[in-house]
């Protein structure tokens, strides 16, 4: 096979963390401190944040002297896998958490580790990501956000889209180009930590089809960027990029997106369920005990210092399959469950209202299917 | 799960060559059967590990010696008393008692698990070759699209068997957790097997639709095996509805998940 995908069997240290992490999530829950959400990316919490920040589980991996608590990439993966399947209000640390803090971790300077990281592993510093804009979505290299040498630092000039909670999170790492493009069109762009409160920085909202406030729209007037605040070497910014896709596409957010519904359902149906509930509950656990093989594989390797990025663009891909078609199997079940489970109707509205992002954000189906055809060789 | 590569480059060439010569017509039925026992495998059940690299590389070499049930049964007549060039639908599994029940289902896991991979690379190798409105059939992003599908349903495959095996090999082909394992791994080949029969296919155009080529033999391995890896587990349905009643026991499908995915000797602790 052209692919690998080592099982492996999480270390023992992994039990009890899981069993903690779910005994808090339940303690939270009965006390009403957040409700279960449709979607993980948009459900949005600081005090949840600050909650699993103060216990330890975000940063879990980075070095103590950044407010990490220096445990595995298989211990971390335990914590988002338990957050994920309970459906609860991670969007606030979600981004910064998974890709900002690694990223200044491995390109970013001492000052910008210890001016960032402690606060990120807090939850108290939310990142949003800077890349998409409104002529560069797949084609990533494309964009046309400058940034031009200044008097003690850049000034960037353009625009990003679909810039989720830009409105809410403190800065964002934003993707511009520096140079020129070259031949490979990967050249000449740079990362650079931008403060999404400055007065240069104009966030601008866009309502998404749910009715939510996620998106937005953030245009930089020739905001002006400290040289403290690039990130890594000008010019090696697609580099970089790549290097956070293979942390972005494997984790269980990629196969966990309608566990609510799933859950609902089994909790609306208890021990009387019909033969043909119990059917799409097996079919799914099935369907999820293969993913979840597959992205602790990927969540290994990455622990080995490894990044497979072909093997991350798989998971998700298959995985994003997997959660859309659990809604189709789960509507029709609706005549199965007894009236009175209210929240099937609640998780049937939003996994099918937010579904649409799922396979878009963070590689479309069509990106990540054309990198699995470049790991068969036919590309 | 990490195989010995010299177990299964050995078995690989053991069975292509055995798989030439009796395509060819040159041996006969008891030289085939007297070559088999003389392979040595039929003589005592070799480990998980092993057992899986012989019985990935018989389906990968299309050998028409039925090695799965010759690890359960070390019966080499019966492991060539069928036709590989025939699939009748018939669905029925060999009558075997509980522990062997289970082996034979993983054995046959195995071997789908390899007939897999060997049609998606003969697929691989075909679209490269094949030139339609000026360019190999790889080059449309229509055909890489498919082939990528199906290379993930396999990889969900050939994991979901990996997982299966790695319990059998800890705990025991008959433990309870294997026999979960087990359903969870039928119902994943199931559909990998439909994808990748689909798309093979699709790809190989009509040339893959004679018994001149070899595409038809490992679909004609694939259709017959995966028939009797679900008749071994009480059929699909079955499978499917033990996996949910344990999940509303448990009281959630992640429960589920994560505790047929822990080993036993973790659990409790």
């Amino acid at each position: 096979m052209r692919f690998r995908f080592p099982v492996a069997d999480l270390p023992p240290e992994c039990a009890a963390l899981r069993e903690e992490v779910r005994g808090f999530l339940a303690e939270e829950l009965a006390a009403g401190r957040w409700r279960r959400g449709g979607d993980f990316a948009t459900h949005y919490d600081a005090g949840f944040s600050r909650r699993l920040g103060s216990r330890g589980w975000l940063g879990m991996t980075w070095p103590r002297k950044y407010g990490g608590s220096e445990r595995s990439m298989l211990e971390r993966l335990v914590v988002t896998e338990e957050v994920l399947a309970a459906s609860a209000p991670v969007a606030a640390h979600w981004i910064a958490d998974r890709q900002s803090g690694p990223l200044l971790l491995r390109y970013g300077t001492e000052a910008q580790r210890e001016a960032f990281l402690p606060g990120i592993a807090h939850g108290e510093i939310f990142f949003s990501i800077g890349m998409s804009e409104p002529d560069s979505g797949s084609d990533l290299a494309s964009v046309r956000t400058r940034a031009a040498k200044a008097d003690g630092g850049w000034r960037i000039r353009g625009q990003k889209v679909w810039t989720s909670f830009a409105h809410l999170n403190h800065y964002a790492i934003v993707l511009a180009r520096t140079g020129e493009a070259g031949a490979s069109r990967h050249a000449g762009l740079s990362q650079f930590i931008v403060d999404l409160k400055a007065a240069d920085v104009k966030v601008r909202p866009i309502l998404n089809m749910p009715g939510q406030r996620e998106f937005n729209e953030v245009v930089f007037l020739d905001a002006f960027v400290p040289q403290d605040r690039v990130v890594g070497a000008i010019g090696d910014g697609w580099q970089q990029v790549t290097s956070e896709l293979a942390l972005e596409r494997s984790g269980p957010e990629r196969y966990l997106s309608s566990i609510r519904l799933i859950e609902a359902a089994l909790a609306a149906a208890g021990a009387g369920a019909s033969p043909r509930l119990r059917e799409a509950l097996g079919r799914a656990v099935a369907r999820l005990a293969a993913l979840r093989a597959m992205s602790i594989a990927v969540a290994s390797e990455l622990q080995r210092g490894a990044t497979p990025q072909l093997e991350a663009a798989l998971v998700k891909d298959l995985g994003n399959s997997f959660e859309r078609e659990q809604i189709a199997v789960f509507r029709a079940l609706r005549t199965e469950l007894p009236a009175g489970g209210p929240d099937y109707a609640s998780a049937l509205a939003e996994t099918t209202l937010y579904s649409p992002s799922w396979t878009l954000r963070g590689g479309t189906r069509e990106i990540l299917r054309g990198m699995v055809a470049r790991g068969l060789g036919l590309r | 799960m990490a195989a010995d590569p010299m177990v299964e480059e050995a078995a690989g060439r053991a069975f292509g060559d055995l798989a030439a010569k009796w395509h060819a017509g040159a041996m006969r039925r008891e030289e085939l059967v007297r070559r088999i026992e003389a392979l040595g495998f039929g003589a005592a059940l070799p480990s998980w590990p092993d057992a899986a690299a012989i019985l990935r590389a018989q389906a990968r070499s299309a050998a028409p010696v039925d090695m799965a049930l010759l690890l359960v049964t070390r019966d080499p007549a019966a492991a060539i008393a069928y036709d590989p060039e025939c699939y009748d639908g018939g669905g029925a599994a060999p009558r075997l008692q509980a522990p062997a029940a289970a082996a034979l289902a993983l054995g046959r896991l195995l071997q789908v698990t390899g007939a897999l991979e060997a049609a998606l690379e003969l697929s691989l190798g075909y679209v490269q070759e094949r030139r339609q409105f000026g360019r190999p059939l790889a080059k449309f992003q229509a055909i890489q699209h498919q082939l990528a599908v199906a290379a993930e349903e396999i990889a969900a495959c050939t994991v979901a068997a990996d997982l299966a095996l790695a319990c059998a090999a800890s705990e025991g082909v008959g433990s309870a957790r294997a026999a979960r394992l087990l359903d969870c791994a039928t119902l994943v080949a199931n559909r990998a097997v439909d994808v990748a029969y689909d798309a093979c296919h699709q790809v190989h155009g009509a040339m893959g639709f004679t018994r001149e080529y070899a595409l038809h033999r490992h679909s004609l391995d694939l259709l017959r095996w995966r028939d009797e890896l679900l008749a071994l587990r009480g059929g699909e349905l079955a499978a499917a509805e033990r996996l949910g009643g344990a999940a509303l026991e448990a009281g959630g499908a992640w429960r589920t998940v994560t505790a047929l995915m822990t080993p036993e000797r973790e659990k409790g602790s």
